[in-house]
């Protein structure tokens, strides 16, 4: 079974039609092959275009800060600018949408959630979907039953089991239900991934000396181009202590803004900066990443990303019990402690 | 002529607790390797982990953060969520393949001076074999 995209367009229009929300924030067929694209739907007539299929892997909360920040810079101005804003979320969005709630970055007022459960599919890996298909020109990709897929190409349509192509967050999600939400489209279905970090254990099971060369060889290829950042629905501070464009200094910058801007990193990709940036990004995602894997899936160059932030989820919750994004009201991981917390480490 | 390695070893602080027992075991005359630059923060709870980054980027060997016993913070709890937070840091470091032994964490009272004194031979006595950190030391 798979939520119905008939049930989703509905429900828009209604939303739409009813002058309920601002706008939309769904998916539409984008213009690159067969995946979908993010849309913002205005009018109740364009509901129609919406779709849902295992290509809508964007996580749409991250639009959710541009809003904000327009909301910031000009509450009064437009009429409707107090209608909530309607958003499509899968499961691991919904997630997201609860730590920006936790952390007051969104008001639950402002959004209104169109929850789709993911049910036993999910999204697929489009580089896993390459490998599979090799050359054939794929047309369409749609859910199958059993959590698998049939994806069209020029020689018809295939059927393709779903540990073939599914993505690996997908495979390790434990919460394809929406947490937060005002209504939701599709069944809830119970999964209990056998291990839900499982993709850690190969780097985990490496020397420390393979593992550095392992990043070593991965974070040398960034190029600094920012996309995981820009697209990450967590990373929405205006001024980003790895972007020193920001901290620029000119002929008016005072002895003391100097003193407060300190330039913790260069932007030269050189690996040892490179480093400084991930590892601070990590830090700054601990708690908060809900692993909808949209870093990974932007990087241009295909860093593991998530191989990073996936271990810090797993530590936060071996450590401290903590899971990511399942409750709006329970203090964040790095503003919270136990006494219990371990020490074992402190001399 | 010694020619033997010599570890740098940035350590963050307390005002209060470990700072003062630092201060202690330099007044009380008792003999510590002279590796360590000591940087004076006004909590543990203040150590951001971009000091740890930074610190390791501009070539320290070791980092070593200190703080009060807990509950004994001048700020209550600040040492509470240093734990925390820096057992991340610790984790993530290892994760990327940074040795192990080359970040740590204590606790150092004002009357600890014997305790740091110790603290930091060993940690001396433990960067020595590693060689010097090339890994995270910056390179532009
Ligand atoms: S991670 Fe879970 S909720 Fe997100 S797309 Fe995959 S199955 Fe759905
Ligand atoms: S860090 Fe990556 S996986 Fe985590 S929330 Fe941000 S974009 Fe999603
Ligand atoms: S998207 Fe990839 S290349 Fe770009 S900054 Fe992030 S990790 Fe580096
Ligand atoms: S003041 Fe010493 S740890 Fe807080």
């Amino acid at each position: 079974m798979t939520a119905s995209v008939e049930e989703i367009r509905a429900e828009v229009k209604k939303l739409l039609d009813e002058g309920a929300v601002k706008y939309v924030i769904g998916y539409r067929n984008g213009s690159a092959g067969p995946f979908a694209a993010p849309a913002f739907f205005t009018g109740a007539g364009e509901a129609d275009e919406l779709v849902w299929d295992p290509t809508c892997f964007h996580n749409l909360a991250r639009f959710l800060a541009d809003e904000r920040r327009e909301d910031v810079c000009a509450p009064e101005a437009e009429e409707d600018g107090k209608k909530p804003v309607g958003v499509v979320v899968k499961g691991c969005d919904s997630r997201a949408v609860a730590v920006l709630l936790q952390e007051k970055f969104v008001d639950r007022d402002a959004v209104y959630l169109i929850g789709v459960s993911c049910e036993d599919g999910g999204v697929i890996d489009e580089g896993k979907l390459a490998r599979k298909l090799g050359t054939a020109k794929v047309e369409k990709i749609e859910f199958g039953v059993d959590g698998g897929f049939v994806v069209t190409t020029d020689e018809g349509p295939i059927k393709i089991e779903s540990a073939d192509i599914l993505d690996d967050r997908c495979v390790e999600c434990r919460a394809a239900y929406p947490v937060v939400h005002d209504v939701v489209i599709g069944e809830q279905v119970d999964r209990k991934p056998e291990e839900p970090y499982g993709s850690l254990d190969e780097i985990e099971s490496l020397a420390p000396e393979e593992r550095w060369e392992f990043w070593e060889r991965e974070l040398g290829k960034c190029i600094r181009c920012y996309a995981c950042r820009s697209i990450c629905p967590m990373c929405y501070c205006d001024e980003c202590v790895a972007d020193t464009i920001a901290f620029a200094v000119t002929a008016d910058t005072t002895a003391d803004e100097k003193a407060q801007k300190i330039k913790w990193v260069e932007r030269s990709p050189d690996n040892s900066e490179n480093f400084f940036y991930h590892l601070v990004r990590a830090m700054h995602l601990a708690g908060r990443c809900i692993d909808c894997n949209e870093c990974e899936r932007a990087c241009p160059v295909d860093i593991p990303l998530r191989l990073l932030n996936k271990k810090l989820e797993k530590e936060a919750k071996e450590l401290f019990d903590y899971d990511v994004g399942f409750d709006p009201d329970v203090p964040s991981l790095i503003s919270s402690f136990r006494d219990e917390d371990p020490e074992d480490f402190i001399r | 002529m010694n020619d033997r390695f010599e570890p740098k070893i940035v350590a963050f602080l307390c005002k209060w607790c470990s700072s003062a027992g630092s201060d202690l075991a330099g007044v009380s005359r008792m003999q510590y390797p002279a590796n360590v630059v000591p940087i004076t923060v006004m909590c543990s709870g203040g150590v951001s982990p971009l000091y740890i980054f930074s610190a390791f980027k501009r070539g320290a060997d070791g980092v070593l953060v200190s703080g009060c016993h807990p509950g004994d913070c001048h700020y209550i709890k600040g040492n509470l969520y240093a734990r925390r937070r820096l057992a991340l840091v610790k984790e993530l470091l290892e994760h990327v393949g940074l040795e192990p032994e080359r970040f740590q964490m204590s606790w150092v009272s004002a009357a600890e001076g014997a305790k740091y004194t110790e603290l930091i031979k060993d940690f001396v006595d433990t960067l020595r074999p590693l060689g010097p950190q090339a890994k995270l030391r910056r390179r532009v």
